[in-house]
This record gives C-alpha cells, structure tokens and sequence, in this order.
C-alpha cells in the first residue's frame, strides 16, 4: 500500500477506535481472581488490521495503542504486559495469515490470545522473579480460547462489512 | 485446514486446558510451610501446622505497597492489600501448594511448600 493521506487517515482512525475500546475495557472490573484475565476487545483491530491492511499497518497500529493506551489507563508495568503480550500475538498471526482464508478469521484471534497470555505469563515470571506465576496458565489459556474465538469473530465480521473500503486512494 | 479441523482442535485444547486447570485448582500436595517472596526473595517462612489462633503479618517496599497477610488454622490469605486490582485479596484462602497467591504490583508471591526457602531472610522488610 503506498504512503497516501488515506492510509494515514484510515490507520489514524483504527488506532483511536483500538485505544477507545482499550480505555474502555480497562474500566470494566474484573470478576476473575486471575492476574490478567481480560476479553482483549482492542485485539478486534489488530486482527482485522493483519488481514486487510498487512503486517507493517498493523505493527504500527498495534504500537501506538499500546504506548498511548499505557499513558491514559495503565503504567509502565502495564505496557511492559501489553507489549510483551501484543508482539507474541503478532508474531503468532503474522506467521497464521498465509494459512486462512477469510471465513477463518477467528482462528486468528484464538492463537493471537494465546499467545498473548504466554507473553503476559513470561514477563510476569520476569518481573515477579517467580516461575510459580505459571499455575495461572491454563486458566488463562482456556479462557482466551473463548476471548479469542470472540475477539476473532468480531475480526472476521468487520472484515465482511468494511470490504468496500479501497485503500488505494 | 479445514474449519471443521480448527473447532476441533480448539475445542481439545480447551478440554485439556479446562481439565489441567482443574486439577490444579484442587489438587492437595503435602506442604505446610507458607513461604512469602517478594521479587523472588524469600522474605518470610511461616509453617502453618505451628500457628495456633490467628497471625496477622504486614509486609511493605519502597514502592509504598502494603500487603496484609492473614494466617489462621493451616490456611493463609491476603487480608488487605493497597494495589489497584485486589486479585491476591480475591484469591481467598490458600492451603495448597498448587495455588499461589499473587500480587503482581507487589511482586509478592505466598507458595505454600513442603520446607522453609532456603534464600536469605531479610527481615527488615517484614514486621509481625
């Protein structure tokens, strides 16, 4: 895709829709007593900005939420969680795209989830300097299968309506 | 792969995972001794089989984190914690070894385990 003023725009425009969720999901009070349980409702833009838009749109997408979103809900051990979190679930979509077709989306979001909780767990054995954080694993893990499955869902849905958009500008 | 082949790998993997975590959550090892660390540093051993009545133990850092332990009858818990998220508060009682308690902005973590840590007590971190 070339450096246009609609690219600009449009990824302007998914950042803001990414942060906006994020904001808003940070106030919603967990119910888990799971450090790190949450729906990862902004990961809808992620997933579907790596299947419309590409790797390089969505790297920049995903960055700029994390870093603007650990300013306005958060902090600095937060963003550490988010990043470490987010790049795994890149990393993890970015080598799953070439497998999926576009009915098949979802898929995406379930390992992004999961990779993303693998992430979060690894920094906090890091920063807590205590593997013992790993017992919270597979009730992470399963419940982002769900979160994910939901957030991919999402993905894929607006993936089918927003087809007309063109980015070629 | 088909879609029919993702579901059912998902819907494996989440029987697995649900059943794991399960067994985690309610499995019962021997182990009587609550060791407390803070950012991987043992910092208190309390072997619960000894506490008679109910022991209160107050643990702070220099970062203004404050967390209130609770031992009673072989059980530990966190009482009180000043973090945002409350999620080692909600943890409740603890008695096995399979599930620890965690307060990740404190960096504390209360396993419960067979022997007291072996890593250096600092004591001047701690008042009873």
């Amino acid at each position: 895709m070339k450096r246009t003023t609609k690219r600009l725009c449009y990824l302007a425009v998914l950042t803001a829709v990414a942060l906006t969720i994020f904001v808003i999901e940070a106030q919603i009070p967990l119910i888990a007593p799971v450090p790190g349980m949450k729906l990862g409702l902004a990961n809808i833009i992620t997933v579907y900005a790596m299947f419309r838009l590409g790797p390089r749109d969505t790297l920049l997408i995903l960055v700029a939420r994390i870093l603007l979103g650990s300013m306005f809900a958060g902090g600095f051990s937060a963003m550490l969680y988010s990043l470490a979190g987010g790049l795994m679930c890149y990393l993890a979509m970015l080598f799953l795209r070439r497998f999926l077709k576009e009915n098949q989306i979802w898929v995406a979001g379930i390992v992004g989830a999961l990779f993303h909780n693998v992430g979060q767990v690894l920094v906090a054995i890091l920063m807590v300097g205590s593997w013992r954080i790993a017992f919270y694993l597979p009730f992470l893990l399963a419940v982002s299968i769900l979160t994910g499955a939901f957030t991919g869902l999402c993905a894929q849905v607006l993936n089918r309506r927003l087809r007309r958009i063109s980015f070629q500008g | 792969m088909k879609t029919r082949t993702w579901i059912l790998l998902f819907a494996a993997l989440f029987a697995a995972l649900c059943g794991g975590a399960f067994a985690l959550y309610h499995g019962r090892t021997a182990g009587t001794v609550a060791n407390i660390y803070q950012d991987g540093v043992c910092i208190l051993s309390i072997d619960l089989s000894a506490v008679t009545g109910t022991e209160t133990y107050t643990v702070t850092d220099e970062d203004g984190h404050e967390n209130v332990i609770e031992v009673t009858d072989g059980r530990i818990r966190m009482v009180e914690a000043n973090c945002p998220d409350q999620i080692c508060v909600d943890t409740g009682w603890v008695s096995s070894s399979l599930k620890p308690i965690v307060c990740l902005p404190a960096k504390l973590v209360i396993q419960i385990e067979s022997d007291p840590a072996t890593e250096e007590l600092n004591l001047d971190a701690v008042s009873g």
